[in-house]
């Protein structure tokens, strides 16, 4: 909303005398990076929120029709840097479609196993920062603490703490490095113990189940209409994950489930499918069953080539367009690629879950107080550079 | 609310709180993740090195081995934010040759990606695992390989050879990092009055 329709609003408006607008961030300490919000509010009690993105729009698919295909990948990793491998994967398969390359599947296991551990250090932050911003500060570190294992661990598989650029056109740039799946397995086991008494520190608390039961409830329908993906549409009850649904990669052969709202904060709570403990609860499942994908993919890792020894060197995929989906993080993220035949894409667009559920903000918000708008963002997993890319 | 309501309310939370303690509780008889980071250089001798506590695919400053680099440009090339820089020329000695006069990596620019170092047909660039590389000025940041009073004639790869005589991971790169306060080098035109010599020897 541009500055003069709030002066407007402020002055002839139909609550001229009620309605105070707000200004929330963009260096808002708990609204997950640059992103600012102009709440419209009576008292404490909002008419709505609306969000403003933006602020960290870095031209990204600009970008990509600069650089060549693969000069791409290390820029994907900036699309979402919580969740670097799903962009780089996303990136990796619309070229792969594009040329028509096949990844050989000890590659695929590879990306596989690469991403579900970046799903859980993604989803952990989530966690955390919920806890922290509903007021309870000592899960944070402790998800951060569990965080850190992950990253020394993708550390030492491809040489980077958050920007990967560890998937190449056609594969992955390297194998696994000698030790590193017994210290996987060893940290999985002591994952699932921490996930438990994670249970027990936050999730099962009281005064945080009765402050995010019922609250900011999105019913299945809205949440279709307003293109919500990932775990805050399977929260509002829809069963659909792309991994599933539409499956690549290395996921049909895996055993593993997605969870869906189920008013877990229980109905004496006033808990509602689809309310804000069920889009935390569905993350917390979800890492479980992101380790158990990350346990099946290392018992069956298949030998061979780790990268496709056809694939181009300098990639000049012919003329075309072309588009790839993966199950990111937050949400479905989708590369739309045209290619007029040249070594650099002719046009280039990345859809990603977090911009749809910043749309749903000003919907959700009507009615609710100006301290839940807090809890509705963490709830929602939004991360600003994803917003606006 | 009834009474057993509100009380049962009360009790719930106690007790929700009280095992939230007990997890919090035991957090203090646990290792610490984080690490002591061995402070500067003095006091750093008496413990490990941080960078060889890094896994050894860590992506740090990168290095080139001139003695074993072909002038190949491929990482040149590969590189999508043109970091790199390689001049080729004659050699005035014997001008069959060709010498790399300058090979410049700008750390100031690089985003660390190793994009360049998978094309390197003899493993002469690679990431190390220096990181440490603050300074006052950008211009710092340029890790200069040749000298150019001293060009580098290119290796000549031995046909079937598939292992290079390459120095050790992190020789080269180290002395190159500069102390953090040195002066920033002399810009190539240092005062108005020479500037205004240089562009008027231009228009001649
Ligand atoms: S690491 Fe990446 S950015 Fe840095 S010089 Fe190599 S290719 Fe360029
Ligand atoms: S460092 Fe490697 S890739 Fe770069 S010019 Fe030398 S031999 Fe070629």
């Amino acid at each position: 909303m541009a500055l003069d329709q709030i002066f407007i609003t402020r002055k002839f408006g139909p609550n001229a005398e009620q309605e105070m607008i707000l200004n929330m961030g963009p260096q808002h300490p708990s609204t997950h990076g640059v992103l600012n919000f102009i709440v419209h509010a009576d008292g404490e009690v909002m008419e709505k929120a609306v969000p403003e993105v933006g602020y960290l729009h870095r031209s990204l698919e600009k970008i990509g029709e600069m650089v060549s295909y693969a000069g791409f990948m290390p820029y994907s990793d900036r699309v979402d840097y919580l969740a670097a491998m799903f962009a780089n994967e996303g990136w990796a398969l619309a070229v792969e479609k594009l040329l028509g390359l096949e990844v050989p599947p000890r590659g695929q296991y590879l990306r596989a196993i690469s991403c579900e551990l970046n799903r859980i250090a993604s989803h952990l932050i989530a966690l955390g920062s919920t806890a922290m911003d509903i007021g309870a500060v000592t899960p944070f570190p402790y998800a951060l603490r569990e965080r850190e294992s992950i990253n020394d661990l993708i550390e030492a598989l491809c040489g980077a703490r958050l920007t990967y650029n560890y998937h190449r056109i056609g594969g992955v740039a390297y194998d696994v490095p000698p030790d590193w799946t017994p210290l996987c397995r060893a940290w999985l086991d002591h994952f699932e113990k921490v996930l438990d008494e994670f249970d027990r520190l936050i999730s099962t608390n009281e005064i945080f189940l009765k402050r995010l039961a019922g609250l900011a409830v999105i019913p299945a329908a809205m949440a279709i209409d307003y293109g919500l993906s990932g775990p805050n549409l399977r929260a509002s009850g829809v069963d659909f994950d792309l991994r599933k649904a539409h499956p690549y990669g290395a996921y049909p052969d895996f055993q593993f489930k997605a969870p869906i709202g189920r008013a877990y904060a229980g109905l004496s709570r006033g808990g509602k499918v689809g309310d804000c403990y069920d889009r935390y609860y569905c993350r917390v499942l979800e890492c479980r069953e992101s380790a158990t994908i990350v346990r099946q993919a290392l018992d069956k890792l298949p030998d061979g080539d780790f990268i496709n020894p056809k694939a181009p060197k300098k990639a000049k995929p012919p003329a075309g367009e072309t588009q790839s989906r993966v199950e990111s993080v937050r949400g479905e993220m989708a590369y739309y690629v045209v290619s007029d035949g040249s070594e650099r894409a002719y046009r280039l667009r990345v859809r990603t879950g977090s911009f749809t559920a910043m749309g749903i903000i000003e919907e959700v918000s009507k009615g609710l107080m100006i301290a839940d708008l807090v809890a509705l963002i963490a709830s929602l997993d939004v991360v600003a550079p994803e917003i606006d890319r | 609310m009834p009474v057993s309501q509100y009380l049962a309310n009360i009790k719930d939370t106690v007790q929700s709180a009280w095992e939230g303690m007990t997890v919090t509780f035991s957090y203090l008889f646990r290792r610490p993740m984080t690490v002591q980071y061995a402070g500067p250089e003095k006091a750093r001798e008496k413990h490990e090195l941080v960078q060889d506590t890094l896994p050894s695919r860590y992506r740090g400053f990168l290095e080139v081995d001139l003695a074993i680099c072909t002038a190949c440009n491929a990482c040149e090339r590969a590189c999508p934010i043109n970091v790199i820089a390689i001049e080729i020329e004659k050699d005035p000695a014997n001008p069959k040759l060709r010498v790399m006069t300058r090979f410049d990596i700008d750390e100031g620019k690089c985003m660390f990606c190793g994009l360049c170092v998978e094309p390197c047909p003899t493993g002469s660039i690679q990431h190390t695992r220096e990181f440490e590389g603050t300074q006052r000025t950008l211009s710092n940041m340029v890790l200069r390989f040749v000298d150019p009073a001293k060009p580098a004639p290119p290796y000549k790869v031995a046909k079937g050879a598939t292992a290079f005589p390459r120095a050790v991971l992190g020789s080269i790169t180290r002395p190159l990092v500069k102390a953090w306060d040195s002066p920033p080098p002399p810009l190539p035109i240092e005062s108005a009055e020479e500037a205004m010599a240089h562009a008027a020897k231009k228009a001649h």
